[in-house]
């Protein structure tokens, strides 16, 4: 099996995609989270497996059966009612964020469709004092169309250290 | 040159020199004289269950292979070539025979045996100038397994794993040994927290009381099927051993069974359950009414077990995780946290219980985040001189004379001492092991050398 050639830069449907995502890292960086959520399909999938480091040609380089999110449209609207709580105090004050959203390549896959692969580097600012937070990751996403435009059906976010250097992931990637 | 003394003694009045949470010289001092002695959790055997299988896991800066050699034995070696000390594996985890040193090729068999070492004649003169038969990486100085879980110290003297469990076996039991099966360990998720070890360490022997406030939002969106934080004053605290934990309180008249299928255990599961636990086990289910919750293992293991709702129709399914608080620096942790489930669990509940999990637990989960935000926070205040002047109270459920303000649960069906409703009993039970050990004078082990001149 060849591996499918990315759509040309100039293709509709490589600009739908690209702007699919930089809209949405926007939301993101407004924490305008119900406004993500309107963002994914119902049947979303959610993915963020633990990265480790194994040997050079070993079989897998995820921590077979434990990610850091897993995550359906339940547990996702869970996770943003909470940070619309009073109470989330991990998130308040609020983290600074930015999503950085390049190298994106589109593959036209099954009718209705779009894979797109992206890079993200997430600068997430806590406080005053505090150093701030890199997450380097790449990004696999399904987008679907729907009557209501592009919808991201599913996301795996293949990050690219195996210990995380955040306090947490009261944020979304 | 810091009085360990004067620490200790506040300490041990419940009164805490709030610098411990960030003190260099006191991290130092749990190094020498906590770490180099106590028990500490590296893995569970479920991690490595083919010959060859290793992990990668560290006692603080140690770094240690835990591996199951080819006759199927556990071993943890100290992951040093005997030769210049590079590491020999610099995997985290795979399978493998035989670690190579990269650096001039020494190489080591699973079992930790020197079985090559290239030039021998040319370099060495041989067996006569360099033995290599008899030689191995350096083992951890005593290793010893509970229900699966591995543990080492760097005390050669250490007591048999069991004997230091004691009675916090029985609580331990709830978490890891829920079949013949016994559990399976997935994980761990690892990230760095800018925080103080200890502050986790506590907050799982104990603190029932942050509940109701740190993680109302869990409540207000209705995670559990109850207002659970408000429950939490009901709930047994109890001290057992080098441990001690939370429990809920479970609803009146349940018998053993209602009780399992309330906290989301399906049927499947109950009769396995029924017969894992002892009499005495489930009489502090059916009898005493308790769930447990939050424990820590001194010094730096934690288990929790909770049941949150997990889908819109309100299915409520139990999660258990191991954790550890690795310290890394005064200011620093590196969290280790594992989905632990019975092995011989319906795959269906292994899928709920890790969404549960994940919904709650781990780095993403709903009720960590708030936890780390706190004690980052508390960290970032401990470090400076306006800390040497303040002794955080720690006296929660004592009187000032120091008499509980109530009694112990009298027909508490579980061992140790157990009290209902909020106090830092658990946080002084642990800081009380800390005090025992940081008093005691550091060992001077004596060090391994191989061919020596004669």
């Amino acid at each position: 099996m060849t591996t499918p050639k990315p759509l040309p830069y100039g293709d509709p449907d490589h600009q739908a995609a690209h702007q699919f995502l930089v809209e949405e890292a926007a939301l993101l960086d407004a924490a305008d989270y119900p406004g993500w959520l309107a963002l994914l399909t119902e049947d979303i999938r959610y993915l963020m497996p633990v990265r480790v480091t194994t040997a050079r040609g070993a079989p897998a380089s995820t921590q077979p059966g434990l990610g850091h999110f897993d995550e359906d449209m339940y547990a996702l609207r869970k996770r943003v009612q909470r940070l619309a709580t009073d109470h989330a105090w991990t998130e308040d004050p609020p983290s600074r964020t930015r999503h950085f959203v390049t190298n994106i390549r589109t593959f036209r896959t099954t009718p209705g469709e779009l894979r797109v692969e992206s890079a993200l580097l997430l600068f997430r600012s806590r406080g005053d004092t505090r150093e701030a937070d890199l997450i380097s990751a790449g990004r696999t996403d399904l987008l679907r169309e729907t009557a209501d435009g592009l919808k991201l059906a599913r996301r795996e976010i293949t990050v690219d250290e195996a210990v995380l250097r955040t306090q947490n992931l009261a944020v979304f990637l | 040159m810091i009085d360990v003394a004067a620490v200790v003694s506040q300490v041990r009045r419940g009164m805490i020199p709030a610098h411990v949470y960030g003190d260099p010289e006191i991290f130092a001092l749990e190094r020498d004289r906590l770490f180099a002695r106590s028990w500490v959790f590296l893995a569970h055997e479920s991690e490595i269950p083919d010959p060859g299988d290793y992990v990668v896991r560290r006692v603080l800066t140690d770094s240690f292979i835990v591996v199951r050699d080819e006759a199927g034995q556990i071993r943890v070696m100290f992951n040093m070539c005997l030769h210049r000390g590079m590491q020999v594996c610099r995997a985290e985890l795979g399978n493998a025979s035989h670690f190579r040193c990269p650096y001039h090729a020494w190489t080591y068999r699973n079992d930790g045996r020197l079985a090559g070492l290239p030039f021998h004649e040319d370099a060495y003169g041989g067996e006569d100038g360099f033995a290599r038969a008899g030689q191995r990486l350096l083992p951890a100085p005593a290793m010893d397994t509970y229900r699966g879980l591995i543990f080492v110290s760097l005390d050669a003297g250490a007591p048999p794993l069991k004997n230091y469990l004691g009675d916090f076996a029985f609580y331990l039991d709830f978490y890891v040994n829920q079949s013949p099966a016994g559990i399976e360990l997935r994980g761990p998720q690892r990230w760095r927290v800018k925080s103080n070890w200890k502050i986790g360490a506590e907050n799982f022997a104990g603190d029932s009381y942050h509940t109701p406030h740190t993680h109302a939002s869990v409540v207000e969106i209705g995670l559990f099927r109850e207002p659970k934080a408000s429950k939490r004053k009901e709930g047994a605290l109890y001290q057992a051993g080098p441990g001690a934990g939370t429990t809920y309180k479970l609803p009146p008249g349940g018998d053993f069974a209602g009780q399992l299928r309330y906290v989301g255990y399906p049927d499947e599961m109950i009769p396995a359950l029924t017969q894992a636990w002892s009499d005495r086990q489930r009489a502090l289910v059916a009898d005493s009414g308790f769930m447990v919750s939050a424990a820590t293992l001194f010094p730096n293991l934690s288990l929790v077990h909770n049941w949150p709702q997990i889908d819109e129709h309100g299915t409520v399914r139990p999660f258990i995780s191991l954790r550890q608080w690795q310290p890394i620096s005064a200011t620093e942790t590196e969290v280790l946290s594992w989905f632990a489930v019975d092995a011989a669990a319906p795959e269906e509940f292994k899928r709920d219980s890790y969404k549960a999990y994940l919904m709650c637990f781990g780095i993403s989960g709903m009720f960590e985040q708030d936890d780390v935000e706190n004690w980052v926070s508390i960290t970032d205040m401990a470090t400076g001189s306006m800390a040497r002047r303040l002794n955080l109270n720690s006296r929660m459920g004592l009187t000032a004379d120091g008499k509980p303000v109530k009694p112990p649960i009298a027909d508490f069906a579980g061992p140790g001492v157990a009290y209902q409703g909020f106090g830092e009993y658990g946080q002084r039970h642990w800081l009380s092991q800390w005090s025992d050990h940081l008093e005691r004078e550091p060992a001077t082990p004596p060090a391994t050398d191989l061919g020596a001149a004669r």
